[in-house]
């Protein structure tokens, strides 16, 4: 049998395709489909936030609060009580039951947690000058409740959680790949809730006083450590300054007042020392 | 292209040889079959989506081999063999590999 | 800078992916460049995968030679692999991991033959596995094993 070797040009078993264009056309599409998702999850999650019953945030509100240490504070509950009083009567967030907390950490937050209850930290309060300033920043936290922020928040990173552990398996590349990404736009989301909150929170801080003096002060003390803006553009809340300039947007908008402000009740003051 | 498992085709006779000829493909399933997949698993019975995605990843296996057997000048290839193997998680390898002959 | 240090994962696997796809592409062309030449050198050596008889006489001595190789793929074609898990289809990332590894096999195989002097390789088999940590688990290292086994035939000097 005659031998005739033959060289061969080309690789059939090789397709042709260049790399980078595949790489490309996969991530596109895996994109746009995490995206689709993303936002179908985030909408039907919205919507089940605001039709979750005040008896089952309440159940959810005792679980979060064992993760807190802290003490119920009845010179804040005071504060929040006039703020609460100034609501319409046939405000939803007379159906929660208030209670409000100092948390002895030094970090400078406050916190709204699903049932009603608020926690404030001691490092927020040593921060502040005058009793305008709390109410405002417990208004902002009044505007979390009435937009039932928190249970959306929980609602929507579940549901993406769920999704991608079901389609890719709990350990796969692929899966935390997706996740790891999509927690960078969750806390985007986050800051329209804040944006939302503060107008909330200047329209009940009006209805308290008569005016709005103060609402910007505390944001203003910030605003001189934040520092650049560039890190706020994916952190859970906006930059000092574009929340000083929203808020006195609004303020110029409404037509609100601004006159003095009332310093810290006696009680609240000792605390920073 | 005739192609058989045998050293020869029967009835015919080779007259040159050209060496080895392979067609491999390595294919991925996607999430869709894996989800009937493990629907299936309850179930049991045959797994109609991975049945269909070898089946056309060794069509498409021998189509290479062929392509390089013509590529070659060759009118059959003899003595194939076929070897499946798993190279990572999810992806299969199809291989097919035979000698390529001149037939008359 | 507070960006890059707050992403610093996110960096690094940026960093290791073009690292692999660079590194990647080098040493597969370089490895293919090498591949054919050593085929054209190779090239006159018959392989068949038939059995074979011989008249009386012509065979000096028959030995089983054997070639084999382990490649491994770049972390940019892991990538690849991973998206197409996800959308299914073709996975070019690993052709070429499977045909530079049988091609090196078949090639060490003929090597092994001309370096005993052979004139033939009959019934030639290939064998391919995937091995390195945990082939069927999760954290697979994308490697490949091929082996070529033949008969290697001498013949009686004419």
């Amino acid at each position: 049998m005659k031998f005739t070797p033959k060289r061969l040009d080309g690789n059939v078993n090789v397709s042709r395709t260049h790399p980078l264009a595949e790489l490309s056309w996969l991530l596109g599409g895996l994109i746009l489909i995490t995206a689709l998702v993303f936002f179908a999850l985030g909408y039907s999650a919205d919507w089940a936030a605001t039709k979750a019953p005040i008896s089952v945030e309440n159940w959810l509100g005792r679980q979060a609060l064992s993760h807190f240490p802290a003490d119920e504070n009845p010179a804040l509950k005071q504060q929040l009580q006039a703020l609460l009083d100034s609501l319409p009567a046939d405000s939803p967030l007379h159906q929660y039951n208030f209670r409000v907390f100092l948390s002895p950490s030094d970090e400078v937050n406050a916190v709204a947690l699903p049932g009603g209850n608020i926690v404030v930290f001691s490092g927020l309060l040593k921060q502040i000058e005058s009793e305008n300033e709390l109410a405002m920043i417990l208004a902002h936290e009044l505007g979390h409740f009435a937009h039932r922020d928190h249970l959306r928040g929980l609602g929507r990173g579940l549901g993406l959680a769920v999704a991608a552990t079901l389609l890719f398996g709990q350990d796969n590349a692929a899966s935390s790949l997706v996740s790891n990404t999509l927690l960078t736009f969750q806390l985007r989301y986050s800051q329209t809730q804040e944006s939302a909150a503060d107008s909330f929170g200047l329209d009940l801080l009006n209805q308290r006083y008569g005016h709005v003096g103060g609402s910007t002060d505390f944001f203003a003390r910030m605003a001189k450590k934040a520092g650049g803006k560039i890190p706020y553009l994916l952190a859970s809340h906006p930059h000092p300054e574009a929340r000083i300039e929203q808020l006195e947007g609004l303020v110029a908008k409404k037509g609100y007042k601004v006159e003095m402000t009332y310093p810290l009740a006696e009680g609240l003051r000792t605390v920073g020392q | 292209m005739i192609l058989t498992n045998v050293s020869n085709v029967p009835g015919k006779k080779i007259v040159e040889h050209f060496g080895i000829v392979q067609g491999s493909t390595v294919r991925a399933k996607h999430i869709g079959r894996d989800f009937m997949a493990g629907l299936k698993n309850l179930v049991g019975g045959e797994l109609k989506g991975y049945t269909e995605l070898l089946q056309d990843s060794r069509e498409e296996a021998m189509n290479r081999m062929s392509e390089q057997a013509r590529q070659m000048g060759a009118n059959a290839v003899v003595n194939i063999r076929f070897a499946t193997s798993s190279v990572a998680q999810g992806a299969a390898e199809l291989f097919v590999y035979g000698t390529a002959v001149q037939v008359e | 800078m507070e960006v890059i240090l707050q992403n610093f994962d996110l960096v690094i696997f940026l960093f290791l992916l073009c690292l692999g796809y660079v590194a990647g592409s080098i040493a597969e062309k370089r490895h293919y460049k090498s591949i054919l030449q050593r085929e054209d050198e190779l090239l006159k050596l018959p392989v068949v995968t038939a059995e074979a008889r011989f008249s009386d006489g012509r065979v000096q001595k028959a030995e089983l030679v054997t070639g084999s190789a382990v490649i491994s793929i770049d972390y940019f074609k892991r990538l690849l692999a991973i998206l197409r898990n996800i959308f299914g289809g073709r996975v070019g990332a690993y052709e070429t991991l499977v045909d530079r590894a049988r091609r090196e096999a078949i090639l060490r195989m003929k090597q092994a033959a001309r370096d005993q002097g052979a004139g033939m390789i009959v019934n030639m088999r290939l064998e391919t596995a995937a091995i390195g940590n945990n082939a069927n688990g999760k954290r697979q290292i994308a490697s490949v094993e091929a082996i070529a086994y033949g008969t290697a035939i001498v013949f009686n000097p004419k």
